[in-house]
C-alpha cells in the first residue's frame, strides 16, 4: 500500500537518471557541434574565463540537480517536470557558455532563439514542478499525519513499518505533556500474542508482513491527532492528546477488538493467521519512563502457573 | 596441554550461525556485500557443509550486521531465530530435551557450536538457578549485543519448547541502555543494570518440569550421534572458558602466569599474548574468578570476609576487601546488602 509511495524499486530509481544523463549529455554534444560548424571559434586570448566559470558551472550544477531529483523520487508528473525544468537550465546555461568559444555571425539568430527558449522555458517548468510538489507534499503531511505528529526526524523511523520508533515516542510524550499541561494525554500499549510463533513457525518476513499489516489497521482506526509508534518488536504504542482514561481505555478495548477481526493470509500457503493482542492505557501524568515501565509492566503475561492453570482448566 | 579454541580456529559451521545472519539481512533489504565486508566468504559458502567460520569472522559479521542495520532491535531478532538451531542432530537433542535442565546442559556441554563466542555457565544463588555468561571471543564492543542476542535465544527456546514465557530474571554487567524498551519487549521488565554479572535467574523448580515435547531415548540417540561425528581433536571450549575452569579449580592455590601458561602447552609471553588477542591479560581472568567464587560464597553459605579471605589466600580481610571492591565496584558489604535487599523485593 503505502510504502510504495516511499519506496519505488530500487531498479527503476536507478534506470531513470542514467537515461537522463545520456539524453543531456547527447543534446549537450549536439549542440557543440552546431556551434562548431555554424560557428567560429575565437582564439584564446580572447576567451571571457569568468563568464565560462559562471555559466559553465551553473549548467554542471543543473545537470547534477537533475541526477539529485531523478534518484531520490518515484517517478511521475511532478518528478518529470522537476527534472525536465532543471535539464532545460542546465542545457540553456551550457548554450550560454558555448558563447565565449565560438563566435556567431550577427544575421543569426539562432542562437538568441535558443537560449531564450531553453531558459525561461526551464524556469517555468521548475516553477510549475515546484507546485505541484507543494500540492504533492500536503497530500503527504495528511498521510504521515498519525506517524509523526509534531516535527519531522525521518532518521527515527522504522524500515518495516514506517513508524517511528520508542526514543520519538518518548521525546513526543515529553512534548505533549509541556504543550497542554492542563489537558493530559493517554497513552496504549499493544502487544501482539505469541508474536514469536508466528517467527518461529512462518519465519521472520512473514512476522514482518503481520507487522505491517496490524500498523495499517491501527492507523485506519485512530483519530487524526492521535500518533502510532512501533514501540519495539511488535509492541506497538499510540499516543492520544486530551484524551480521557475512559477514552483511552475505550479506544485500547476498539483496537484489539480490530486486531482481533484481522484476516491475514500468509504469503507462501494464503493460510489464515489468527492474530490476537492484548493492551494497557493509562493517563500519562508522570515521567515518561515510569509511565512506559508502568505500561509494559501491565502488559507482561500472567504468572507462568497461573496460565498453566488456565489451559488446564 | 589443555585443548582450547581461540578467535582465528576454524570451527563454526557457516551453514548455521552465518545463514542466519544472511537471511536476516536479505530480510532487511540489504545487500548481501554489505554483509560479508571484510572477510573472505559469499553467499555461496553458506549452503556448503565444509565451509568453516572462525570466531573471529563470526564477529566480523555480527559488527558488519550491526553497522549496517543500525537498528536496535537485531541482536533480539537474530536471537530469537539462534535456538535450537539447525545442526542437525543437536539441535535435535535440544528440540527434544526433557526439561529445562537438559537443555541447559546441552547448551553448555556443546557451547562450542551452540555459542561459540559467550561461554554459557551454571551457579546457585540462594533457592534461583543462574545461567551466566563468560567470555569466549568477544570484542569489548561487541560484547552487550553478544549478550544480548544469547539470552533472547535461551530465553526464546525454553519460552518455545516448554510452551511458557519463563519467569527468567536478568542481570546485566552494564548500565541501562537508552533503548530499554528492546528489553522490556523481549526478555520482560524483570530487568536489572549495572549487576557484576551478565546472567539470568530462574526458580529452580522450573528446572526439572517436564517439557511438552521431552523424549529422553531421542535425546540419548541424537547426542550419540553428534559424539560419534565429532572428531577427537575437536575443542569443546574456548581458551578464555577452559582458563576460568582452570583457574576455579585452583583459586586457593595462587595460580601464577608461569605455571598456567605451562598447563596450556605454551610459554608465559605466547599465553600473554594469546590473552591479549581475545583483549584480556592473565590478572583480569584470575580477578574475575575470584569475584565470581566470592559471590557465590556470600550468597550461599554467608561466608564473612575473615572466611573468604583465608579460602581465597589473602592476608587478612581488609587486604581482600579492597581488591574486591576493585574487581567488581562494590565492597563485601555493599554486596551483602544488594542480595538482601534483592531477596527482600521478591
Amino acid at each position: 500500500m503505502s510504502a510504495i509511495i516511499f519506496f519505488p524499486p530500487a531498479a527503476a530509481m536507478l534506470a531513470a537518471p542514467r537515461f537522463a544523463l545520456i539524453v543531456m549529455t547527447l543534446l549537450a554534444g549536439v549542440f557543440v557541434l552546431i556551434y562548431a560548424s555554424l560557428g567560429e571559434a575565437k582564439p584564446l586570448a580572447v576567451w571571457n574565463w569568468m563568464d565560462i566559470v559562471g555559466e559553465g558551472g551553473t549548467a554542471l550544477m543543473s545537470a547534477l540537480w537533475v541526477m539529485l531529483v531523478l534518484s531520490s523520487r518515484p517517478s511521475g508528473r511532478v518528478t518529470s517536470l522537476l527534472a525536465g525544468g532543471l535539464a532545460a537550465i542546465a542545457l540553456g546555461a551550457w548554450v550560454d557558455s558555448l558563447d565565449e568559444f565560438f563566435a556567431i555571425p550577427k544575421t543569426q539568430l539562432w542562437d538568441n532563439w535558443l537560449e531564450s527558449l531553453l531558459m525561461p522555458g526551464g524556469m517555468l517548468t521548475l516553477t510549475a514542478g515546484l507546485y505541484f510538489w507543494r500540492q504533492e507534499q500536503f497530500s503527504l503531511n495528511d498521510h504521515m499525519r498519525k506517524r509523526e505528529r509534531l516535527f519531522r526526524e525521518h532518521r527515527a523511523f522504522d524500515r518495516i513499518t514506517q513508524l517511528a520508533d520508542a526514543e520519538y515516542l518518548r521525546r513526543q510524550i515529553r512534548l505533549e505533556q509541556a504543550r497542554s499541561a492542563d489537558q493530559p494525554c493517554a497513552l496504549i500499549l499493544l502487544d501482539v500474542n505469541q508474536f514469536h510463533q508466528i517467527n518461529r513457525q512462518y519465519g521472520q518476513a512473514e512476522g514482518n508482513r503481520v507487522l505491517q499489516a496490524i500498523s495499517h489497521l491501527l492507523l485506519l482506526n485512530l483519530r487524526s491527532d492521535d500518533l502510532l509508534c512501533r514501540y519495539a518488536g511488535d509492541r506497538f504504542a499510540v499516543l492520544m492528546p486530551a484524551t480521557t482514561r475512559d477514552d483511552a481505555s475505550r479506544m485500547a478495548h476498539h483496537l484489539e477488538h480490530c486486531v482481533r477481526l484481522l484476516a491475514h493470509h500468509t504469503q507462501a500457503g494464503s493460510e489464515r493467521l489468527r492474530i490476537t493482542a492484548r493492551v494497557a492505557s493509562a493517563v500519562a501524568d508522570q515521567e515518561v519512563d515510569t509511565l512506559l515501565e508502568r505500561l509494559n509492566a501491565m502488559l507482561e503475561p500472567a504468572s507462568p502457573s497461573a496460565l498453566e492453570m488456565a489451559a488446564a482448566a | 596441554m589443555i585443548p582450547c579454541y581461540q578467535s582465528a580456529t576454524r570451527f563454526i559451521p557457516a551453514r548455521y550461525q552465518a545463514a542466519l545472519l544472511l537471511e536476516y539481512a536479505r530480510s532487511q533489504d540489504l545487500d548481501d556485500q554489505a554483509l560479508f565486508l571484510g572477510t573472505h566468504l559469499d553467499a555461496s559458502a553458506m549452503v556448503s557443509e565444509q565451509v568453516l567460520l572462525t570466531p573471529g569472522e563470526y564477529l566480523q559479521l555480527l559488527h558488519n550486521l550491526n553497522q549496517v542495520v543500525a537498528s536496535r532491535d537485531t541482536p533480539f531478532m537474530l536471537g530469537q531465530q539462534l535456538l535450537p538451531g539447525h545442526l542437525g542432530n543437536l539441535s535435535h537433542a535440544l528440540l527434544q530435551a526433557r526439561n529445562l535442565r537438559q537443555a541447559l546442559d546441552i547448551l553448555i556441554r556443546y557451547q562450542a557450536w551452540l555459542s561459540p563466542l559467550l561461554a554459557p555457565r551454571l551457579m546457585t544463588l540462594g533457592d534461583k538457578t543462574a545461567l551466566y555468561w563468560t567470555d569466549s571471543c568477544v570484542t569489548p564492543r561487541l560484547r552487550g549485543f553478544v549478550v544480548e542476542m544469547m539470552m533472547t535465544a535461551v530465553s526464546g527456546m525454553s519460552r518455545w519448547l516448554s510452551g511458557l514465557r519463563l519467569p527468567w530474571q536478568y542481570r546485566f554487567n552494564r548500565t541501562q541502555p537508552a533503548y530499554i524498551e528492546q528489553y522490556a519487549v523481549h526478555l520482560g521488565t524483570e530487568t536489572r543494570f549495572n549487576d557484576y554479572i551478565d546472567a539470568m535467574l530462574i526458580d529452580a523448580e522450573w528446572l526439572d518440569r517436564p517439557w511438552p515435547r521431552g523424549n529422553e531415548m531421542t535425546v540419548t540417540l541424537a547426542l550419540a550421534a553428534v559424539e560419534q561425528h565429532t572428531p577427537a581433536e575437536f575443542c569443546r571450549q574456548s581458551l578464555l572458558a577452559a582458563l576460568y575452569d582452570y583457574l576455579a579449580e585452583r583459586i586457593r592455590l595462587a595460580p601464577t602466569l608461569e605455571r598456567t601458561s605451562a598447563d596450556f602447552g605454551c610459554s608465559p609471553a605466547t599465553f600473554k599474548r594469546h590473552l591479549a588477542q581475545h583483549h584480556t591479560h592473565f590478572q583480569a581472568e584470575l580477578d574475575l574468578v575470584r569475584a565470581h567464587v566470592t559471590l557465590k560464597m556470600i550468597d550461599q553459605q554467608g561466608y564473612s570476609n575473615e572466611q573468604i579471605a583465608a579460602y581465597l589466600g589473602f592476608h587478612d580481610a581488609n587486604n581482600f576487601r579492597r581488591s574486591f571492591k576493585r574487581w567488581t565496584g562494590l565492597t563485601p558489604s555493599m554486596l551483602r546488602a544488594h542480595l538482601l535487599q534483592a531477596r527482600l523485593m521478591e
